[in-house]
């Protein structure tokens, strides 16, 4: 390992003391002279024409400032995927999901506008709701948009190679059939954003993961150039992608504030939040792989159907990412993918930590247990004969530089005690594996555009003793604004300690896509690293110019300029950088960041693409109860190839994260609608995250290649997200080694667990 | 989710109390830790016109023991159950119910009288309760009346408590009783409301039981006592067979409904299955 000075290190958040103080402000916590507080009205149907809508009588109601509807907003169709703009601020002609925007109201405070709220009467003609993706597609079902007949939203056909000789060629060929869920995001703090409009300018104040794609849509929607939308970030309790996209929030405040010249703040409530969603699709997934007598993959077909909800969202990539994920980790050549992405008449669904990969890994790596079994062979043995190589490329066309998948699954092997456990466990425990891989960014912007993905600033302050970087990254709790400026530090050869940042605005800020797809420690990482070089350049030769020597003879680090060949000190950082500002004006870097150009030329080449991939494996041994079905999680034991580490403790924070939303999913969550589309558990009660109390215990290595990822700042790679997308797999395996049962739909519940095994009792009977 | 308009009253006197809710003529409701009626107003599904707090009051708060036997005050919180000294000396079972409710925020604002009241077909003290033969006392405007826990639930949020009655707290006779346990079935370990709960209470004389009582909760509209499942054991010598058998026993009586948290055929089985798991607590380790 090359010896770094402030990357590498554990530093404390810099956010840390604001937070457990209570002394960060969130989105709803913000207070402006003159603020209106705001709601939507949503429709109580799931599919309804929507015949009249009478505001007098809320508009009458003392404190009630404004009451728009459909009428006072632009017609203007939005969404965060251009492929498809199907949302309207305000439905206009129906509503199309029990949650969806029929009108909003701002008045001086939160009672007075619930009051409102009930006041307004509409009046509507039910209309028969389209709730089953499986059928949706049949002729004479209810349209959700006249737009997209039969209800199809998105439509993949993708054939890399041929899997169909692949299947011929195969010594086995097996197929197995499995069920992903409606799961939810459920980020702690609830969606708020605080609008104001004055002057012909708007600014916005919101629980966002990007500021550059509100402030887009925002300007697009109300037909403001991108400069007169200011988007600020303040403190952001988690996103996890359901706060990648605006909201009616959003929209609908930016109104409100224009029509009242105050600002209005407004907020979901934890149900609106289940309801306005963009959480995970449920997906029912077909797969078919064919292989050799030694377990080596020579085809994969994959035939999914996706639920998609009411509107768009990130959909269209979730439906693309779905399939695109597969082959990143084994390394077979064919490879079939079709796909249909349905309309119902549910809440949207999107991207959520993963994006499309969890569920589909889920399914594969139960499949390939299933297809181990039939060869005879051990779990991790088939994965080993698969694993994807380093330097490869994929059937779909995406380069993987580092992949260290191999050493990721012989240390999982060795760490859990694999070989001595596996066949050898006390009745009711079990042991399984399952692999994963994600981007580390997206290789595309959501709209196209030639803009830089990512630029960073930095600032010297005048006296030298301090430096703050400018970024567009956004910070929602992961850790960004410390890592970043952990790196704008080593790049300057600075300490941590003097570092500050501002972030996240888009009027005092670089661009910058924002928090999602795992792409800020890699792509906000460089323009950091390269502005920070550039401050350190500029520094280093006004300390030439001091000592009348030649500044490639010099370097700095932690704060002090030497002399390389001797390694003595000469001059401080802070006394260089003050007679820089006083000789030569402001001290400042800047740095942008670009990908390569990725992918191949077929329709959807672009999704999946990355300048870089994480791998990693988990481990995890379970002990079920045979007669409830309780699991319970002895040890989860979790490799990664993440590449350089900047921070460790915030590192495994992430993977713990990922690996707890991983699990939430694997047992516990889903959403659940009654027969008319009614959310039945939009509650933190009865959609249950796992506490701390359910937590295992989880142990974490990692593992890197003998080069440095080449696509990462310092060789980074992702880890936010990859840590989720292995465990339902591990899961279900586990089950199935403890009890020979195998759950083909998830959450893995106890109850699905005692219902199999007491099938499988009545069957061996 | 906004809470309706409402009057507010903390008086000082249970007299007053009383009265208000008299003169409120069924439109007004006792408040006492909130944790479900406040939940319940901001659904919607409840609408009072006036709350009356019990804060004042603080007669209710008294846990004691006396000739009568065990009297908790209905103010008690569950963390007072959980931490309370005379009821760890007498019966920790109470106790070890009560934590395994909700999460420590609502168990110490929560309270015993408010669970009771609230007549939720899940909630997790009546089982116990009801298993140690528990009465419940009442005052209200035609003075104060005690009798039998299990008979004041009629139905889900149902009591047969008369307009203007309160409950001032819970009294558990004195009883021969040997041991007796309460185990929750919840879909995580921590803040999940149980698909099914039961108590058991058994007075052994030796290896014989003499006497038991099996306590089912969130199996039917009301908490609900498996006579025939006791039936099975008394007299006869105890095994885990002889539990296993009370417990299918029990899983035959029970009425449960599928819900968002369980079917009905899981519920049943899990009651033969806690039943049995409960009897050989109580049997082996006491008031546990
Ligand atoms: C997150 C969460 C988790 C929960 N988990 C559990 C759980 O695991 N198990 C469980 O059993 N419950 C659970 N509950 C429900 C609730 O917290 C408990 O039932 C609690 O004991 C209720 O007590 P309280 O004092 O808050 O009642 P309140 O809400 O004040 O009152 C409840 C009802 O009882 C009436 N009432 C209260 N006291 C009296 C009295 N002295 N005389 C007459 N009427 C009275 C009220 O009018 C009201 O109708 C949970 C609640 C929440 C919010």
């Amino acid at each position: 390992m090359p010896d770094f000075d402030v990357i590498g290190r554990s530093k404390p958040k810099i956010d840390g003391r604001a937070k457990v103080t209570g002394e960060a402000k969130y989105a709803g916590d913000l207070k402006f002279p003159n603020m209106l507080v705001g709601k939507i009205l949503t429709s109580p149907h799931a599919h309804a024409r929507i015949l009249g809508i009478d505001t007098s009588e809320a508009g009458k109601l003392p404190g009630v400032k404004a009451v728009i509807t459909h009428a006072d907003v632009p017609e203007l169709k939005y969404g965060i995927s251009p492929a498809r703009w199907d949302e309207n601020i305000f439905c206009r002609d129906k509503v199309r999901f029990v949650g969806d925007k029929v009108a909003a109201v701002a008045a001086l405070d939160e009672e007075t506008v619930y009051k409102a709220l009930r006041l307004i009467r509409v009046e509507y003609e039910e209309l028969p709701a389209v709730l089953d993706p499986l059928t949706a597609m049949n002729d004479g079902q209810p349209q959700v948009h006249d737009e997209y007949p039969r209800n199809i939203n998105t439509e993949i056909h993708q054939h890399f190679g041929d899997v169909d000789q692949a299947f011929k060629d195969a010594y086995h060929v097996r197929t197995d059939r499995f069920v992903g869920q409606r799961t939810y995001q459920c980020p702690i703090e609830p969606h708020s954003a605080v609008s104001m409009w004055a002057d012909g300018k708007l600014t916005v104040y919101s629980s966002t993961q990007s500021p550059h794609y509100f402030q887009y849509y925002l300007a697009r929607e109300f037909g403001l150039a991108m400069g007169d939308v200011r988007v600020i970030k303040p403190f952001v309790g988690g996103g996890f992608g359901g706060k990648l996209e605006p909201t009616g929030l959003e929209f609908a405040g930016a109104v409100l504030s224009r029509l009242t010249g105050r600002p209005v703040r407004m907020f979901y409530d934890r149900h609106e939040m289940f309801a306005h969603n963009r959480g995970r699709h449920r997906q029912y997934m077909e797969l078919t792989s064919g292989v050799d007598r030694d377990g080596r993959i020579l085809g994969l077909y994959a035939n999914f159907i996706m639920d998609g909800g009411a509107y768009t969202s990130l959909g269209v990539a979730s439906a693309y990412y779905a399939g695109a994920m597969l082959p990143l980790t084994y390394g077979f050549e064919n490879f079939k993918f079709d796909m249909y992405r349905v309309y119902t008449n549910l809440p949207a669904c999107g991207a959520q930590r993963g994006h499309g990969a969890p569920q589909p890994r889920y399914a594969l790596e139960c499949h390939l247990d299933m297809v181990a079994k039939d060869l005879g062979m051990d779990p991790i043995q088939i994965r080993l004969v698969n694993a994807r190589r380093p330097n490869t490329v994929t059937p779909n066309e995406f380069r993987v530089n580092s992949c260290e998948l191999t050493a990721c699954l012989e240390k999982a092997r060795e760490m859990s005690g694999w070989d001595e456990k596996k066949g050898n466990l006390p009745p009711g425990r079990g042991i399984g594996v399952a692999v994963g891989s994600f981007v580390s960014g997206a290789g595309y912007p959501i709209y196209r555009t030639d803009l830089p993905h990512a630029a960073a600033v930095v600032r010297v302050n005048e006296d030298g003793t301090s430096a703050t970087l400018y970024t567009g990254a956004v910070d929602i709790g992961q850790g960004s604004d410390t890592v970043l400026c952990q790196m704008a530090a080593e790049a300057m050869g600075f300490t941590y300690e003097s570092m500050k940042i501002v972030a996240a605005d888009t009027e005092t800020t670089p661009h910058d896509f924002g928090a999602y797809a795992s792409r800020q420690t890699l792509m906000s990482g460089w323009a950091v690293k390269r502005a920070g070089e550039e401050v350190k350049a500029q520094l280093l030769s006004m300390a030439a110019e001091l000592l009348d020597v030649d500044a490639s003879t010099l370097d700095c680090r932690l704060g002090v300029i030497f002399d390389v060949a001797s390694g003595t000190a000469r001059l401080n950082f802070t006394e260089v950088a003050r007679t820089f500002f006083v000789k030569r004006g402001p001290l400042v870097g800047k740095g942008s960041y670009a990908p390569p150009k990725l992918g191949g030329k077929f329709k959807g080449a672009a999704v999946g693409t990355s300048p870089a991939y994480s791998f990693a494996t988990q481990v995890s041994e379970v002990e079920i109860d045979a007669e409830t079905g309780e699991i319970k999680v002895a040890g989860v034991w979790d490799v990664h190839d993440c590449g350089t580490v900047i921070n460790p403790s915030l590192l495994s924070a992430q993977v713990h994260g990922a690996l707890f939303m991983g699990m939430g999913e694997s047992v516990w969550e889903q959403v659940v609608f009654d027969d008319k589309g009614k959310i039945m558990n939009g509650n933190l009660g009865e959609y249950r995250l796992p506490t701390a109390l359910d937590m295992p215990k989880v142990t974490s290595a990692l593992v890197h290649g003998e080069e440095p990822e080449p696509a990462g700042p310092w060789g980074v790679k992702e880890v936010g997200e990859g840590a989720t997308i292995p465990t339902m797999g591990c899961y279900a395996n586990a089950i199935y080694d403890a009890m020979g049962i195998r759950l083909d739909s998830l959450p893995l519940s106890y109850e699905k667990v005692w219902k199999a095994l007491k099938e499988k009792r009545e069957q061996e009977r | 989710m906004y809470l309706p308009d409402f009057a507010y009253y903390a008086p000082d006197t249970k007299e007053e109390a009383v009265e208000l809710l008299v003169r409120s003529r069924g439109t007004a409701r006792v408040i006492a830790g909130g944790t479900d009626l406040m939940v319940k107003m901001k659904q919607g599904l409840l609408s009072p016109e006036a709350l009356v707090s019990l804060k004042n009051l603080d007669g209710l708060k008294e846990i004691g023991t006396g000739s009568g036997g065990l009297f908790i005050g209905s103010r008690v919180t569950l963390n007072e159950l959980i931490n309370s000294p005379v009821i760890q000396a007498t019966y920790p079972s109470i106790a070890g119910a009560a934590h395994q409710m909700a999460n420590n925020q609502i168990r110490h604002t929560g309270t015993m009288g408010g669970n009771l009241v609230s007549a939720v077909p899940s909630a997790d003290l009546p089982p116990i309760f009801i298993a140690l033969n528990a009465r419940v006392r009442v005052t209200g405007p035609a003075g104060e009346r005690e009798f039998p826990l299990s008979d004041l639930f009629l139905g889900p949020g149902r009591t047969s408590l008369a307009p203007g009655e309160i409950l001032t707290g819970v009294v558990v006779p004195e009883q021969k009783t040997t041991g007796s346990t309460y185990l929750k079935f919840g879909l995580r370990r921590s803040g999940a409301l149980a698909v099914v709960g039961v108590a058991a209470a058994v007075t052994m004389e030796g290896p014989t039981v003499k006497d038991a009582r099996i306590v089912l909760g969130a199996v039917a509209p009301v908490p609900f006592l498996a006579g025939e499942a006791a039936k099975t054991l008394y007299g006869r010598e105890f095994t885990t067979e002889l539990a296993e058998e009370a417990g299918r026993v029990a899983a035959s009586e029970c009425r449960p409904i599928s819900d968002i948290r369980g079917s009905a055929e899981y519920r049943r089985d899990l009651v033969r299955v806690f039943t049995r798991r409960s009897l050989e607590k109580a049997v082996r380790e006491g008031h546990v």
